[in-house]
């Protein structure tokens, strides 16, 4: 594993300019660096491949939103960050899933993640609740909102993809999708 | 329905922040005076908020899937799953804890390695300080070096001599010395305090205690006055006050001092210590107390330790001188019953003794 990690794992700076700079390499380099120290850590306490790819990423989400967020701080390595986060997120994974892992078996040094995880766990509510609604929107109107909102294309673009007759109509398709998906959003759960 | 379409896309030109100056402070206006216009805006950007991150978060996830693909996971997952051999997975749980053992252990080994070789030398002084002593001494004694210290630009025509001290036991030309003074001598001389020479041969050698005695043979040489001091026999206490005489320079150089320890180097009772300023050359020389015994034959001094010169006791001279035929000696030293030398000053002491110590010149 060390051979692994020290030969492509990318420094802990370049991967936060990265990621500040929206560097796709930067991001790559770090998934690919840090993947096989979880990946262990994973196998090693009752997990398979697959999840060790779901906390992985997870985590990473997290390490994304923590920098690009602007309040990080490099107070430890950020190997260290995240194995303390896919580690705390496994450990809960597990007590969900009353699979107990009596004795963790750990690889690397931890350190305290909770606050980060609690916000992560709230982001993560908004983003599962999202996706909901998008899925019970239906086509084409999922289409569009995300073109709109996500794609950032214009009301042109989309009017001409859709074949709509003029941008109006396009306009008040996308209004009509939105309010529905405004009434999934905020109808379900709370 | 038209005109809600127009407020939605004005509130989110708003929140883009795509109004110009005078419209977004109408829209403001709107807002401040119309609290459902607000509600609306509150509610469209946190909903616009969600949608955004949703948007990152999915690309996010598709970057990371992409990264994901590249990594041949299957040869991951085959290397860094549980070892089935329980020593693999030892090893692997605990690299760090291995590591500092490992390192305990070599530090232990060091240590260990290190005090066996303290003990070693230790054991080898000891042997020395049994038998005789030798390496030691060798580095340590007081055998003036004539090349080291004679300057270079009078360079003797015959190089490689050692000096040191001798005194006189008989009258008659016995003298006694150190043995690492002469030991692999090819011929010996003495010198007297006037800078007369005269050729010496080794006559007995005593390795157990550093003690040689050498006769003078020379033709030149006349037999000396009697003896002014008597060797004596019983040890002395500590604190005794003492002096030598010894040739460290071409001149004779006196020396006080004190017995410092009944013991000399390590514990070694055949030998005093004595607290008093020796250099190559004193070897051999006398070691005197105030009545104008001797005490004891200079011989070497500790190397690392101040003002610890080590001398041995006289008695071991009188064994030797006995070991030497009593009608070769002429008259005895010992006949001498009181010190001639008693209630002198030092002064005049020395000046009497200064002609029966000779500075002792070897050439090999």
């Amino acid at each position: 594993m060390s051979k692994k990690l020290s030969s492509s794992v990318p420094t802990d700076r370049e991967v936060v300019l990265g990621i500040l700079n929206n560097s796709e390499d930067a991001l790559n380099k770090l998934y690919v660096g840090y993947y096989p120290m979880v990946l262990q850590f994973i196998l090693n306490n009752n997990g398979e491949q697959e999840d060790a790819k779901d906390v992985y990423q997870e985590a990473i989400i997290i390490l994304y939103n923590k920098i690009k967020g602007g309040n990080f701080e490099l107070s430890s390595k950020l190997k260290t960050y995240i194995y303390s986060v896919c580690r705390r997120i496994w450990l809960k994974k597990l007590s969900k899933e009353s699979k107990k892992a009596v004795n963790v078996t750990d690889f690397e040094d931890i350190e305290a993640v909770e606050t980060d995880l609690e916000r992560h766990e709230e982001k993560d509510k908004q983003f599962e609740k999202m996706q909901e609604a998008l899925l019970h929107l239906g086509e084409p109107c999922k289409t569009i909102i995300q073109d709109f909102y996500i794609h950032n294309l214009s009301m042109q673009d989309i009017s001409e993809k859709f074949g709509y007759t003029n941008t109006d109509n396009a306009k008040t398709q996308k209004y009509k999708c939105l309010q529905r998906l405004k009434k999934l959003f905020f109808g379900l759960g709370s | 329905m038209r005109n809600e379409i127009e407020l939605e896309s004005i509130i989110e030109d708003y929140l883009m922040g795509k109004l110009s100056q005078a419209e977004a402070t109408a829209f403001e206006q709107l807002r401040s005076t119309d609290p459902s216009v607000d509600h609306k805006v509150v509610a469209h950007k946190f909903f616009l908020d969600s949608l955004k991150e949703y948007g990152q978060v999915l690309s996010l996830k598709e970057q990371m899937n992409a990264a994901h693909q590249q990594m041949d996971t299957a040869q991951l997952t085959e290397e860094l799953k549980p070892h089935p051999s329980l020593l693999i997975n030892l090893w692997r749980k605990n690299k760090s804890a291995i590591a500092i053992a490992a390192s305990f252990v070599l530090l232990a080994m060091v240590a260990v390695y290190s005090v066996q070789h303290n003990t070693k030398q230790n054991g080898s002084y000891e042997m020395m300080r049994r038998e005789l002593a030798k390496i030691q001494k060798s580095q340590s004694t007081l055998i003036r070096n004539f090349k080291n210290s004679s300057k270079a630009d009078t360079a003797p025509v015959r190089p490689a001599k050692f000096g040191g001290t001798g005194f006189a036991l008989t009258p008659n030309g016995y003298l006694c010395t150190n043995l690492h003074v002469i030991n692999g001598a090819d011929s010996v001389y003495v010198q007297n305090s006037k800078g007369d020479s005269f050729k010496a041969k080794v006559v007995y050698q005593d390795p157990q205690y550093d003690i040689a005695i050498i006769k003078i043979v020379d033709k030149d040489f006349s037999s000396l006055s009697a003896l002014p001091y008597k060797l004596k026999r019983n040890s002395i206490g500590m604190g005794e006050n003492v002096y030598t005489l010894g040739f460290p320079k071409d001149d004779a150089v006196l020396g006080e001092g004190y017995i410092s320890s009944r013991t000399g180097h390590a514990g070694d009772t055949t030998a005093y210590q004595v607290s008093i300023p020796v250099n190559p050359g004193n070897s051999g020389g006398p070691l005197l107390d105030n009545q104008g015994n001797v005490i004891g034959v200079i011989s070497a001094k500790e190397n690392q330790v101040d003002g610890a010169a080590f001398a041995v006791k006289s008695k071991y001279v009188l064994d030797a001188l006995n070991a030497i035929p009593s009608d070769s000696l002429g008259r005895k030293t010992a006949s001498v019953k009181r010190s001639p030398l008693q209630g002198l000053t030092r002064t005049k002491q020395v000046a009497k003794i200064q002609d029966y110590v000779f500075m002792i010149k070897v050439y090999n």
